[in-house]
């Protein structure tokens, strides 16, 4: 009831002009980026976080996150009539979105994806309403040896994710954590990595190094590809037929729970609900065959599942403070530029704050659905923009971005340099988001260890005192231990990531 | 795994090692401890020798991992069109980033526009123009004007 009363003053909060103008603002924006073949929500976020530096951070947050999700359904839309994914989670909508465009049925297709993505994301706000607060309340709960576990789970979990690519993902991890600790020491205020450079004082800024790894980093990726040609479909039929109603309704049902439960997961990544929902639809449906040739439930599942789980991951990130992939490390760094902690004490500390933002992604989602139904004609006008002003106009924004927040050219150096490392990780295909990650918990790692350490006087046996950290601390160590000492197990789980 | 996937793990995994020993080394010039508990180079100093020994395992582990027999077309260097899209991108953010503060964003910027549309290809000159001014002096106008941004004017023009 309490939540109730909460989430209805953030409503109020969310529905005033400004937010609305924010919220609205942002999902435009987002469905813009997130068309742009090769550009993901985190870079799509990343690249217009200077939009918001002059917004209040209740507005700042709310339009930010409305970018996250127009980005989601962006992707979409290049996925059905490009057949090019706009970010990963839009790759298994191209197997039965592509197929019905090339039938004439791309309004059916793009139609049930906002439906589905509204029902989604819709489904896995209410959730998010009734379970952060509990999460939150047990999170406060936590003292410092509680914390660093909780992280040290988070990230180990992405890393067991990470498939066959365990070992670099764990490099990665080490990485951005080594990148994270340049700057002045939180504890102490002793320089460290910074090598006479007073730029680094204040640590390496993680808006230049996002939009370096994944704005220029895509963007130099996209620049060597071949740009794909765009069916020319006929989208002012976009109201889908009974039966594809029918045959989707019970797909949007499934898919919003398996997005819901796999999002509150660090590390399982948009792919794996979507790719999930997509297997469970074929393996119910009394037609398989007609799954790859452009099957609706193929399409709703994956594109609800895609939807509830970007917004069910705003449940680790509110309530723990904890990121679960690169885009909400994106945001949970917007969130601390905006002088906001994101964890378990914002409910108390910032109650309307996080529930007028809470509140906007009900209204951003219904604001996604109102606006991609009549205007995906004009989003498809938009594909035909040539790459070199696309790639010209990105890369405005993202000079902007990494100069703005400190008006230092050091820091548009520090993307440059990102974007080309970037560029050659992403060819080679190591995993990035272990990295981000680390940067974003980094500081808060150190400062947690650092701080259990002292009340124990430098002994590590404080977490065997601690029940919750111990526990925590175990469940990465049973994961990775699992499929170090079965070779059998990783042998099959490279199998699985190959197929 | 392609002989040109496995030369870039390699070579990408020991550029990394060679990162981690390095923060190995200033680590250890840092205060391991004090009179608290542990000091600014501790978690450093023990991270590196973690990501070194990720590192080591992981050059064993491409090492170790046969080169596939078949055609390799060598796809990770960029050839022919996309090499030299590849290299423009580059080279404009490159000028562009050391002409900022000198010229200001709204030369620097206009340039930039400019020219890496030139060199990706286009060719329709009003519209180039008009992107550029508006990628420049627009924008320009927008961030400082609209969204209190700091952009730089410029020393070249005080």
């Amino acid at each position: 009831v309490d939540s109730l009363n909460h989430l209805l003053g953030g409503l109020a909060s969310a529905l005033s002009y400004g937010n609305l103008l924010y919220a609205l603002a942002g999902c435009m924006l987002g469905t813009l980026i997130g068309l742009l073949p090769g550009l993901g929500p985190a870079a799509g976020t990343a690249i217009l976080i200077p939009l918001t530096f002059s917004l209040d951070p209740t507005g700042a947050i709310i339009m930010l996150s409305a970018i996250y999700y127009g980005a989601m359904y962006g992707g979409t839309i290049t996925s059905v009539l490009i057949n090019v994914p706009g970010e990963a989670a839009s790759v298994v909508t191209c197997i039965d979105g592509y197929q019905m465009a090339r039938q004439g049925r791309a309004g059916s297709a793009l139609a049930i994806a906002a439906i589905g993505s509204f029902v989604g994301g819709t489904f896995a706000t209410i959730v998010l309403v009734v379970i952060a607060v509990p999460l939150a309340t047990l999170a406060i709960k936590f003292g410092p040896a509680e914390f660093f576990a909780l992280m040290v789970a988070g990230l180990c979990l992405v890393v067991g994710l990470a498939g066959r690519n365990m070992l670099a993902a764990l490099l990665m991890t080490v990485i951005g954590l080594l990148l994270a600790m340049i700057g002045i020491d939180p504890v102490r205020g002793a320089p460290r990595f910074t090598f006479g450079f007073e730029e680094l004082f204040d640590g390496i800024g993680f808006v230049p190094v996002v939009m370096g790894l994944f704005g220029v980093g895509e963007l130099l990726l996209a620049a060597e590809a071949r740009q794909a040609r765009m069916i020319d479909a006929d989208l002012k039929k976009w109201n889908p037929t009974p039966r594809e109603w029918r045959l989707s309704s019970g797909a949007i049902a499934r898919g919003s729970v398996f997005g819901f439960v796999l999002g509150l997961i660090p590390g399982v990544g948009s792919i794996v609900p979507t790719f999930m929902a997509y297997v469970v639809e074929k393996r119910l449906s009394k037609t398989p065959e007609r799954f790859g040739n452009g099957a609706i439930e193929g399409v709703a599942s994956a594109e609800t599942a895609n939807n509830a789980y970007a917004n069910a991951a705003m449940v680790p990130l509110l309530a723990l403070g904890i990121p679960s992939s690169p885009t909400i490390a994106v945001l949970m760094g917007a969130f601390i530029i905006n002088g906001i902690q994101p964890g378990p004490f914002l409910f108390t500390e910032q109650p309307k704050l996080v529930w007028t933002v809470i509140a906007s992604f009900f209204v951003g989602n219904a604001l996604l659905l109102i606006l991609n139904l009549p205007l995906v004609g004009l989003w498809a006008k938009l594909l035909k923009i040539p790459f070199a002003y696309m790639c010209a106009g990105v890369l405005i924004f993202c000079i902007i971005g990494a100069y703005g927040l400190k008006q230092s050219v050091f820091d548009v150096w520090i993307m440059l340099g990102f974007g080309v490392v970037g560029y050659a990780l992403r060819k080679l295909d190591f995993p990035l988001a272990p990295a981000i990650l680390a940067l974003i918990l980094g500081p808060m790692m150190e400062k947690s260890l650092r701080t259990t350490l002292e009340i124990s006087g430098g002994s590590f046996a404080i977490f065997l005192d601690r029940p919750v950290a111990l526990a925590l601390l175990a469940v990465p160590v049973l994961v990775l231990g699992t499929l170090i000492l079965r070779p059998r197990a990783f042998a099959r789980l490279r199998e699985s990531d190959a197929e | 795994m392609p002989p040109s996937l496995r030369r870039g793990w390699l070579i990408a995994t020991a550029a990394m090692l060679v990162l981690c020993l390095f923060a190995l080394w200033q680590s250890s010039l840092l205060a391991m401890t004090d009179r608290l508990g542990p000091g600014p180079g501790f978690i450093p100093f023990w991270l590196a020798i973690l990501g070194a020994g990720f590192a080591l395992a992981l050059l064993f582990d491409t090492f170790r991992t046969p080169a596939s027999t078949g055609s390799d077309d060598d796809s990770l260097i960029p050839k022919g069109d996309g090499a030299r899209r590849v290299a423009s991108v580059l080279i404009a953010l490159v000028l562009v980033t050391l002409t900022l503060e000198l010229l200001g964003f709204q030369i620097a910027l206009f340039l930039f526009s400019a020219g890496l549309v030139i060199a990706l290809g286009e060719r329709r000159w009003l519209v180039i123009l008009l992107f550029a001014a508006g990628g420049s002096f627009g924008v320009y106008y927008l961030f400082t004007r609209w969204l209190d941004v700091l952009l730089p004017a410029g020393r070249l023009f005080g």
